[in-house]
């Protein structure tokens, strides 16, 4: 079976407004992270995806299904979206059993994997209560709930980080974190980029309607060969390091750590860069402690490749 | 890269048909439509002349109340044209019931948003929309075609003659009358709730599309001296339509007559509006023109 969530050549137009433009995506199992400014798409994506809206051309399918077999699709995508908004006077209990009634489980299944979503969700204790009487990040819990109940294979979250409180924001990591593991497709829109870094396998960069990039962030980040890579190098003697690879390698900017103990260095060859850095390693005359990108994240990438001002650059 | 040891397993157990699931909307919008105490007063408010006509029926058949109390007046007589004022008054509670509960029914989804997480389950637009159309119609039924009926059996029974047989066609015609008009109330009421998210807004303008389409319809006829502004005039078009369904006289003069058939097209094409209006605003997104 088919285990991608494919978009082939895929546009959207809401009228004269460009949703998204001639998408063509291979989506495997994963966290898979769609990174972009407001109003560039993300949502259309996703809501092309979970077949909320049909495309003006193209063909989107996941896990070899299309969203006009809606019964069979449903049972194996869940989403969660952005708007915090629910169905008026429902308890969450209420919320997630019609949920579940809705996608045609038994009143006794429907039971069962309700109180296991909530139990994921940490909300057991508050189930009794009313949907609106909840804080902005129960609601957020919620919503995650409803979309993971039913057991999909497909889970896609439109900020499912909006509203949680540091501690909820990682249990909310963590439980993306175990649902990929086991082999699930995630994914996630998402603003804060650094969090959503630790877990995602694979990063889609959209901005104005059209994809921008994607595949795996350093992948994507060696692919940005006009900017030239920043690796910081913890060493004892990082003044001597910096004046040594801008004798030999085409550095572009050297800057000291703010303590003292390591240096950032910006290379256009990085593949030339680490062989240099392993010979000096060798010579003995710099102690090397650690070596690591920084600038190879997605928060870096969105800078280079769409700028602060939304555009792509 | 993570290292996917593919042991989630997706639910396999057994699953409900899909049309069951519509049941779950027709539960949601009916207690939506019963949350409310007004709901409760104005259905029993409607209740009200079913009663009074239920004691009229009483009356008219207790030889002692015809004696002391009505006197041989023939305007007690149960018949056809007793029916006709007894759907014809239930009907105006059905369009007040119609105009209160139907915005309940979509306008607080659509204010709220909660559409992009009732259809990203595996029901359609059309389920949804089938769903509250189900509820809306079973509330409004109550106060139409249930009563309607209950009345015509008791007449049946309380008559000394055999009436019922002799009357079919009054309880067959109280029931299609009702459907039609029920049916009408449902969909043109959902579809003005669609497009109006103020609940109280949506209620004024349910009843501004009955009315002031009849106040132009009069303007019409008035001024072109024409029967056919009466097909502007929803009233009216039902009450000729009741009166030819229960065999009744007539109650409007003979130039004022329309053709049944263009009385159904009418109304076919009220239907038709309604659903187009509800296609275009039944949705999981609001859509941006440029």
């Amino acid at each position: 079976m088919n285990d991608r969530i494919i978009f082939e050549n895929v546009s959207k137009f809401y009228g004269e407004v460009l949703g998204v433009n001639r998408v063509s995506l291979s989506i495997p199992p994963g966290v898979t992270t769609l990174v972009g400014p407001n109003g560039s798409g993300k949502t259309t994506l996703m809501n092309l995806m979970t077949g909320l809206v049909q495309p003006s051309s193209g063909r989107v399918s996941a896990l070899g299904m299309t969203p006009g077999d809606a019964d069979k699709f449903f049972r194996q995508v869940g989403y969660c979206t952005q708007f915090d908004s629910f169905p008026r006077g429902l308890t969450s209990w209420q919320f997630l059993i019609d949920g579940l009634l809705l996608h045609g489980m038994s009143k006794a299944d429907a039971i069962r994997l309700a109180g296991e979503a909530l139990e994921r969700v940490h909300l057991g204790d508050a189930a009794s209560r009313k949907i609106d009487a909840y804080s902005k990040g129960m609601r957020q819990k919620i919503r995650l709930a409803q979309a993971i109940a039913h057991h999909p294979r497909v889970l896609v979250l439109d900020e499912p980080l909006n509203g949680l409180d540091p501690m909820a924001r990682a249990e909310s990591l963590s439980l993306f974190e175990e649902l990929s593991r086991q082999g699930m497709h995630l994914v996630i829109s998402s603003h804060i980029l650094d969090e959503v870094d630790r877990i995602s396998d694979r990063v889609i960069l959209i901005t104005g309607g059209y994809i921008v990039a994607e595949g795996n962030i350093h992948q994507v980040r060696r692919e940005v060969r006009d900017k030239p890579m920043q690796v910081l190098i913890r060493c004892d003697q990082p003044e001597q390091l910096a004046s040594r690879m801008f004798s030999v390698n085409h550095c572009a900017e050297a800057r000291l750590h703010s303590d003292g103990k390591g240096v950032f260095l910006r290379t256009g060859d990085i593949d030339e860069f680490y062989r240099l850095l392993n010979e000096i390693a060798i010579e003995g005359l710099v102690k090397i402690e650690a070596v690591a990108p920084a600038d190879d994240d997605t928060q870096a990438i969105y800078q280079y490749l769409i700028g602060s001002d939304g555009s792509p650059s | 890269m993570s290292v996917y040891k593919h042991e989630y397993r997706a639910y396999t157990g057994r699953l409900t048909p899909l049309w069951a699931r519509v049941g779950v909307v027709v539960r949601y919008a009916l207690a939506e439509a019963w949350s409310s105490k007004i709901t409760a007063v104005l259905f029993t408010l409607a209740m009200l002349p079913a009663i009074v006509d239920l004691v009229g029926i009483y009356l008219a058949n207790n030889p002692l109340a015809r004696a002391l109390i009505m006197r041989g007046n023939t305007a007690f007589d149960i018949n056809a044209g007793f029916f006709l004022k007894v759907l014809a008054t239930q009907s105006w509670f059905t369009l007040v019931l119609a105009a209160w509960i139907a915005p309940r029914l979509v306008a607080f989804d659509l204010s709220d948003n909660a559409l992009p997480i009732l259809l990203s389950h595996p029901i359609s637009r059309f389920g949804y929309v089938v769903g509250k159309l189900a509820a809306l119609f079973s509330c409004l039924s109550l106060a139409t075609w249930v009563p309607c009926l209950l009345l015509f059996i008791y007449q049946g029974y309380s008559s000394a003659q055999p009436w019922m047989r002799a009357n079919l066609r009054i309880g067959a015609g109280l029931v299609t009358g009702s459907l039609v008009w029920i049916a009408l109330l449902s969909i043109l009421g959902l579809a003005i709730s669609s497009w109006v998210k103020w609940r109280v807004v949506a209620t004024g303008v349910i009843f501004a599309a009955v009315f002031v389409p009849a106040g132009v319809g009069g303007i019409v006829t008035g001024v072109l001296r024409t029967k056919w502004g009466f097909l502007l005039n929803m009233p009216a078009m039902m009450t000729q339509l009741w009166q030819r369904l229960l065999g009744a006289p007539q109650v409007m003069r003979d130039d004022r007559q329309l053709p049944t058939a263009a009385i159904a097209a009418v109304l076919v094409s009220i239907c038709l509006v309604s659903v187009a209006m509800l296609n275009a605003r039944i949705r999981a997104r609001d859509e941006v023109r440029g």
